[in-house]
């Protein structure tokens, strides 16, 4: 082959590649605004004066940069504390839930013990009954320890870890291949140091994706923290974010739509913070490839 | 037990006594509660046995809304699963911007549920909304979709799909661990881009597939926060937890409630028992 | 190995140890029997003023009894229920008309008659009739109404003067065959660029309204007789099926909008709802030139000539599991009359007068509000009454009219009477 066909069979190449890159973008690009248009509206509304929301005339900008409805939604409940109420259960659970739910994926994926595959199907199961009808002899059992108006029964049972945690690391260890294990094990390893020396570090992003759900899971829990939690004080987010009904039932949305904005920005932030995470390369351990 | 047996044990042991102190009790409560008339306020609790049970098959609410839910699952699991993936190999690779990407891609999944039903009102609304007006710039007179019955279930799965981007993920996190070297042997015997997909990514991903579908089954059947908010013309809208909802806490039935939550825990266990029978034909475990 | 079984048996066991010692902490846990709690689904800025109501009932009590709040913001009866399932219910609690029957069939609120009888301050005849029957089950008062929001007709009087049709005026009485006369006057004119509705009905206001308009009612005061088969009701609900047959009304397949909108973008003529609906506030914040006037009329009358305005009413009820209730009532019946100065309109006879001070921007309806109070009608509620209504009234009747008002109502309503016999008689 002479260099100039090479050379013109690389162009040719590239420009395929660059033609499938454009048709790519295209399509991501036509993609994201369908994912983006219903957040758009959102904060299109939380800028439009209360008579422009209420003649519905669904224009999709506001005639103005209308702020005062954040002003008026800090006026109505105090954001910043529920959001800091918000974090702090969400930290304190997601310390438990993420370890805990490793460990036990762990002890699911990699060992077979009798009786396993029952002790799974359990696990499955208890995802499948529709906690409204567990809820209230659950509080019953919360209420009869006194434990009432308070965060520990939303923190508490997530360290025992969380069923679909669980579920997902399984299946996500079940993708390592075992020659991890069997060279560490060879060298004289126990089970436990395997666990945390190998498999917690290599496992970096599902953990990060549990840690994220564990965080968006307790940001976004109306009902749990609504049955346990009566002072205002102890308000998480979504408790005051319901605070914007009136008693005649008309709901606030100018306000509504302002404070639910400021309430997605921490979990924005996080993401992206965390997705750095899944875009780091491939570790090379020696093992793989 | 083998000693490495008794280690495994050990390392579930936490979730175990989870279970016992945390949803054991409750959930054997929610056993008895199905065969009574508890009312939840009321203080006198009677046993009525199979009568919650018998009375539930004659309802042709309940028939209704199970089916309802019933086809939307058929339809929308396979569906949302196949684009999650999809959309998820596509945002795997190292192309320009890609990080911003991934976070449009799911951000729908982070909103909780009421404010995004609301949203989806107005995107869907027949006269105004923004489907209809995109619609009618290329001609097209759209449809009622929430205000026609044979629009509503359309309608719910174009929500399932706009949060489809949810599971991305779970499919990012494995993705990124394919050894490279698969690829690379594959590219030397000639392989096209489909046929590494199809003959490296996908086995190598069954195993977080069988988990969004296993996932996608029980939150399909347990739809219930956007279809309570927005219903949808000629009963299309009734999913079996809004119904459920209402016996339990509008009709004060919670007994007849517990007993539709039995039900339905059986036909999801059903589905899901008989994806985790296929499992060992198609999930590719190391 | 070894190390890490002994771990986890110390941790279970510290577990255990701890678990204990909360429940036996919680045993010694009980409250000062003059403590009392209002559980309310008042939030935001309206607990704010709720909280000041409270507050200065518990001042002028003077430490006898201690008043606290409760605010349920959202799902409001899930969590009311989960507290009174776990034996914490609160002392007082708001409920709505339909379920104080059942609350109290189930034996969870506190039969208050023998207590408005021996008071002195607060009696059942000194509430509007139609108001305190909403809280009448099984010939007993079971709860203190403290707001009464009638229905009225608000009306576009600037559209009515373009398009020249004389309208209703603010407390004479006219029927409904006048409402639809005029509905018949204003439908498919144009006003503003666009053909108008008469009003728009889509579920609000409830088939209560239309049943009644013909002088029919769905239960007796027993509680037992299904009456919805009459004459009367057929009559009635044979007002609505005009109203949409002869395009008076959007049909249900075209509304997109709440209701309250189309009134405020001029697009119907008239609108029924409760006193407390704040057009007066909005139609201030519209640009001028999307202003009109607001006229006020009753409800139209039933072929007896009394009109039937459906009134909405919520009360406080006092729960089973009070200790002391001599005291506890006192508490309550000083709470409903502060909640009276609070909101419109106060469910009381002779209370006009603070509407002016309460809702200035009503004053212009006063003469009409005291028109659809003094009328003001309440459903016979029974135990089941929920599932009756959504069964029957709503799926059975009320809903397929919406969606397809040629269908045959006079079979409806019948099939929906002998279902309801049966589900009560079972």
């Amino acid at each position: 082959m002479t260099t100039q066909t090479v050379k013109a069979e690389k162009k040719a190449y590239f420009r395929k590649q660059a033609t499938k890159g454009v048709i790519l973008h295209v399509l991501l690009i036509l993609g994201s605004i369908v994912m983006l248009l219903p957040f758009f509206w959102m904060v299109s509304t939380s800028l439009k004066t209360e008579p422009e929301i209420i003649t519905a005339n669904m224009s999709f900008f506001p005639k103005g940069f209308h702020v005062a409805n954040y002003r008026r939604a800090f006026e109505i409940i105090p954001i910043f504390r529920y959001m800091a109420n918000t974090v702090l259960i969400a930290i304190l659970k997601i310390f438990g839930e993420v370890f805990i739910s490793a460990a036990v994926a762990f002890g699911f994926a990699r060992f077979n013990f009798k009786g396993k595959n029952v002790v799974f199907m359990i696990l499955l199961a208890t995802m499948m009954l529709p906690y409204e009808v567990t809820m209230i002899p659950t509080f019953i059992i919360w209420s009869s320890l006194g434990l009432t108006d308070n965060y520990t029964p939303l923190i508490l049972p997530a360290y025992f870890g969380s069923a679909s945690f669980i579920f997902f690391l399984k299946m996500y260890f079940e993708t390592f291949p075992k020659d991890y294990e069997e060279s560490a094990l060879i060298d004289g390893a126990n089970h436990l140091q395997i666990f945390v020396r190998i498999f917690i570090p290599l496992a970096k992003p599902a953990l990060i994706t549990i840690a994220l759900w564990a965080f968006m899971g307790t940001w976004n829990d109306l009902l749990g923290q609504l049955i346990y939690i009566n002072d205002p004080v102890k308000y998480t987010i979504q408790l005051g974010l319901a605070s914007f009904n009136s008693l005649s039932g008309e709901i606030l949305w100018g306000p509504l739509m302002a404070a639910s904005f400021i309430a997605l920005v921490p979990i924005i932030a996080i993401l992206l913070y965390a997705q750095k995470y899944f875009i780091e390369g491939v570790k090379m351990t020696g093992i793989k490839g | 037990m083998k000693n490495r047996e008794k280690i495994g044990f050990y390392f579930v042991l936490p979730w175990i006594i989870g279970l016992l102190v945390f949803t054991l009790v409750p959930m054997i409560a929610a056993v008895f509660i199905g065969f009574t008339d508890w009312s939840i306020v009321g203080s006198n609790i009677r046993w009525v046995g199979l009568a919650n049970y018998q009375e539930i098959f004659k309802s042709e609410q309940f028939w209704h809304s199970l089916w309802i839910t019933f086809r939307f699952a058929i339809i929308s699991i396979p569906l949302v699963v196949f684009t999650s993936f999809v959309i998820s190999v596509m945002l795997s690779k190292n192309i320009k911007a890609v990080g911003v990407y991934r976070i449009i891609y799911y951000m729908p999944a982070i909103v909780s549920g009421v404010a995004v039903s609301i949203v989806f009102r107005w995107i869907l609304d027949p006269n105004n909304g923004l489907i209809n007006l995109v619609l009618s710039w290329i001609g097209i007179k759209g449809p009622n979709w929430l205000y026609d019955p044979e629009w509503v279930l359309p309608s719910y799965l174009i929500m399932s799909l706009w949060g489809a981007g949810g599971g991305i993920l779970t499919y990012l996190s494995a993705l990124k661990d394919v050894p490279t070297s698969l690829y690379e042997s594959a590219d030397m015997d000639g392989a096209n881009y489909l046929q590494k997909t199809f003959y490296i990514t996908v086995p190598m991903m069954t195993p977080i597939i069988f988990y969004n579908l296993i996932i996608g089954i029980i939150s399909a059947f347990r739809k219930f926060t956007d279809a309570y908010v927005l219903g949808g013309a000629g009963g299309e809208g009734e999913f079996y937890m809004v119904h459920l909802y209402e016996q339990a806490f509008a009709h004060y039935k919670m007994g007849y409630a517990t007993a539709l939550a039995w039900i339905l825990f059986i036909i999801i266990m059903f589905f899901t028992v008989i994806v985790n029978i296929t499992r060992k034909y198609w999930v590719h475990t190391e | 190995m070894k190390r890490m079984v002994n771990a986890m048996k110390k941790t279970i066991g510290l577990f255990v140890v701890i678990l204990t010692a909360l429940i036996l902490v919680s045993c010694g846990d009980s409250k000062p029997s003059n403590e009392f709690t209002i559980a309310t689904w008042a939030a935001g800025t309206e607990l704010s003023e709720f909280n000041e109501i409270v507050d200065k009932v518990n001042e002028a009590a003077e430490g006898k009894y201690v008043i606290n709040t409760l605010s349920i913001p959202s799902d409001y009866y899930i969590k009311l229920s989960t507290q009174i399932a776990a034996k914490k219910a609160p002392e007082f609690f708001w409920l709505t008309q339909e379920l104080i029957s059942k609350y109290a069939d189930l034996g969870a609120i506190v039969d208050l008659t023998d207590y408005m009888e021996k008071s002195e301050v607060l009696n059942a005849d000194d509430y509007y009739e139609g108001v305190i029957q909403s809280a009448l089950f099984n010939d007993k008062y079971w709860g203190l109404p403290w707001i009464a929001n009638p229905f009225i007709v608000y009306y576009n009087k600037t559209m009515f003067n373009e398009l020249g049709v004389t309208p209703p005026s603010e407390t004479d009485d006219w029927s409904w065959d006048d409402f639809i006369e005029v509905s018949r006057q204003i439908a498919g004119k144009t006003y503003r660029g666009k053909s108008v509705y008469a009003t728009v009905i889509e579920g609000n206001p409830n088939i209560e309204t239309f049943i009644w308009s013909g002088g029919g009612d769905i239960l007796a005061s027993d509680g037992k007789t299904v009456l919805l088969d009459s004459e009367g009701t057929k009559r009635g609900v044979g007002n609505l099926v005009t109203l949409f047959r002869e395009n008076l009304i959007p049909r249900y397949n075209t509304i997109s909008y709440a209701r309250n909108v189309y009134f405020e973008r001029q697009e119907v003529a008239m609108y029924m709802g409760g006193i407390q609906d704040d057009f007066e506030r909005k139609i201030t914040l519209m640009p001028e030139a999307d202003r009109f006037e607001l006229g006020y009329a009753p409800i139209p009358t039933d072929p007896s000539g009394k009109s039937n305005p459906f009134d909405w009413t919520a009360s406080t009820v006092m729960s089973q599991s009070v200790k002391d209730k001599d005291l506890a009532y006192e508490a309550l019946e000083a709470l409903t009359l502060a909640f009276f100065e609070w909101k419109i309109a106060p469910p009381i006879k002779g209370t006009l007068e603070n509407i002016k001070t309460i809702a200035p921007d009503k004053v212009p309806a006063l003469a009409t509000i005291e028109h659809a109070l003094a009328n003001a009608r309440s459903a016979n509620y029974t135990e089941k009454w929920t599932e009756l209504s959504d069964l029957y009234l709503w799926r059975g009747l009320y809903l397929p009219i919406l969606q397809n008002p040629e269908v045959d109502y006079i079979d409806l309503i019948d099939k929906a009477a002998a279902n309801m016999r049966s589900k009560i008689g079972a």
